[in-house]
């Protein structure tokens, strides 16, 4: 996929997991999930990738601003974005937006 | 939370930052119990209402608190508890729960899980209903709390016993360990009674003494130190939420003030619950005022195992729990060495093997002549200076 079309495909379909605990530590995002008490540390790169996903922008939008700020290329960037959606993804770290509003009961 | 490199990592890191990784907050002192060696006032004297606990929640999400405790009292007598709960899921905390589960439902255990609640401490003090009971003075007590924690492990969380060891359950500490493997979930004994947050010590009355703790401190189940050197790391505890501290740390003797506090019902900031070293009042100051401009917590969080009188040159200090704040209510001097952290640490280093071991506060004394006995300084034990301010 093209970074231009990658623009017009929204992210929507995987936000962060809404009974996930998370914070920046030091810059560093920490993560650790409820459900098998793992601590996950991101990367600066990951980090900054995750906070995006936190303010509801596209995948082609994220790598933007992570070309941007790391000053690499669209490609790379949107490469990497992907392959730490997928893995974030793969550790159920990451959920589908429609479950994520269903998510929280009170 | 277990210990981890990568969590041996980020304590140290936000210690050498001085950053609140983990605050324990208590909605209330409130209770459904009434334990006997419970050091809390269970009147209520203006607790802060929903809109001050959530500002305080507010306050620690933006300070870079992840590890949050709610504790009591019983937490679940809160009527906003479901509310104050759901704000701090939004805010993202690691969240725990300390609590004697008498009103946890299946129905409140699912919400548990939904908001995604990870820890429940529970106190459990025997698997003899007559002793679990006869502490609690709840009849019925303990096959409540057994029933709710089985509701809350078939909803997955990970749910620890606590059992705070007293004269009364002394001999009971094995059904505690039997339960806890029957259901398949982790336990703490805890040998700490601490006086009363008014200065009363009829609490310390319950301590075991400590000729009566061998058959506890023998336990290789209990103490794995025995026989071999041990590592110098803070215990788990059932009162204390402090984070254990992994080795090649700064010189500090636990994580209070450093990267841990403790915040009352009534809005007080302390280093921690067992700290009664008041630095501040979250009704009053913005919480990041008091954690990183208190002179008091800048004094406590300043201080350095090299600084203690006795403890710094002390022989057998890798046997030794000593906690700063029991030093504080216990010695007087939260630089000092207090008597029962000096003879739990010869009874470790005896099992461990040490021939006559002495504490360097013993020996001080031995050579001065001076007296071995328990002095209390019941003038530094009050922990919260309460102030009627009924908001709610």
């Amino acid at each position: 996929m093209s970074f231009d079309a990658a623009r017009t495909v929204k992210s929507e379909a995987l936000l962060p997991n809404p009974l996930l605990a998370w914070r920046e530590i030091d810059g560093a995002i920490v993560i650790i999930s409820p459900e098998d008490s793992v601590v996950h540390e991101l990367n600066p790169t990951a980090s900054f990738i995750w906070k995006q996903l936190n303010s509801n922008h596209s995948t082609g939008e994220i790598a933007q601003q992570l070309a941007d700020e790391f000053e690499v290329s669209r490609e790379t960037a949107l490469a990497d974005t992907k392959e730490l959606l997928e893995s974030l993804a793969g550790m159920r770290l990451l959920c589908a937006a429609d479950r994520r509003k269903g998510s929280v009961h009170v | 939370m277990s210990r981890t490199p990568m969590m041996d990592k980020l304590v140290l890191r936000t210690t050498d930052r001085h950053l609140p990784f983990s605050v324990h907050l208590d909605l209330t002192y409130r209770c459904n119990e009434r334990c006997v060696h419970c050091y809390l006032d269970h009147e209520d004297y203006g607790e802060m209402n929903t809109a001050e606990m959530k500002s305080v929640l507010d306050q620690l999400a933006a300070a870079g608190t992840l590890f949050l405790t709610l504790s009591g009292g019983e937490i679940f007598l809160r009527q906003d508890f479901f509310d104050l709960l759901e704000h701090a899921r939004k805010l993202h905390f690691d969240i725990s729960l300390k609590t004697n589960a008498l009103l946890i439902t299946p129905a409140r255990a699912q919400r548990l899980k939904s908001l995604g609640v990870r820890k429940i401490q529970v106190s459990i003090y025997s698997g003899d209903p007559a002793i679990h009971d006869g502490i609690t003075l709840v009849p019925g007590s303990l096959e409540r709390s057994l029933e709710a924690i089985r509701y809350v492990k078939s909803q997955g969380m990970v749910v620890t016993l606590a059992c705070p060891l007293m004269k009364q359950n002394l001999g009971a500490f094995r059904s505690v360990i039997a339960l806890a493997e029957e259901m398949n979930v982790p336990y703490v004994m805890d040998m700490t009674i601490t006086p009363m947050i008014d200065g009363n010590h009829k609490t310390v009355d319950h301590r075991v003494a400590l000729s009566d703790l061998l058959p506890v401190l023998s336990d290789a189940k209990l103490n794995p130190k025995i026989g071999i050197a041990p590592t110098l790391s803070a215990g788990d505890s059932a009162v204390s939420s402090g984070m254990p501290l992994p080795e090649g740390g700064d010189d500090i003797c636990c994580s209070a003030g450093h990267n841990t506090c403790y915040i009352s019902p009534y809005g007080e900031v302390f280093p921690c619950v067992q700290l009664p070293v008041g630095t501040g009042n979250v009704r009053t100051q913005k919480f990041e005022d008091i954690w990183y401009h208190s002179p008091e917590m800048e004094r406590i969080s300043s201080i350095r195992e090299a600084q203690l009188a006795h403890c710094g040159t002390c022989s057998i200090r890798p046997y030794c729990e000593r906690c700063p704040g029991l030093a504080l209510m216990e010695g007087g001097d939260i630089m000092g060495a207090y008597q029962r952290a000096c003879e739990l640490a010869e009874m470790n280093a005896r099992l461990a093997g040490v021939p006559n071991p002495i504490s360097a506060m013993h020996a001080h004394r031995a050579s001065t002549g001076a007296s071995n006995a328990q002095v209390f300084h019941p003038a530094q034990t009050k922990l919260v200076a309460i102030a009627p301010l009924r908001t709610n």
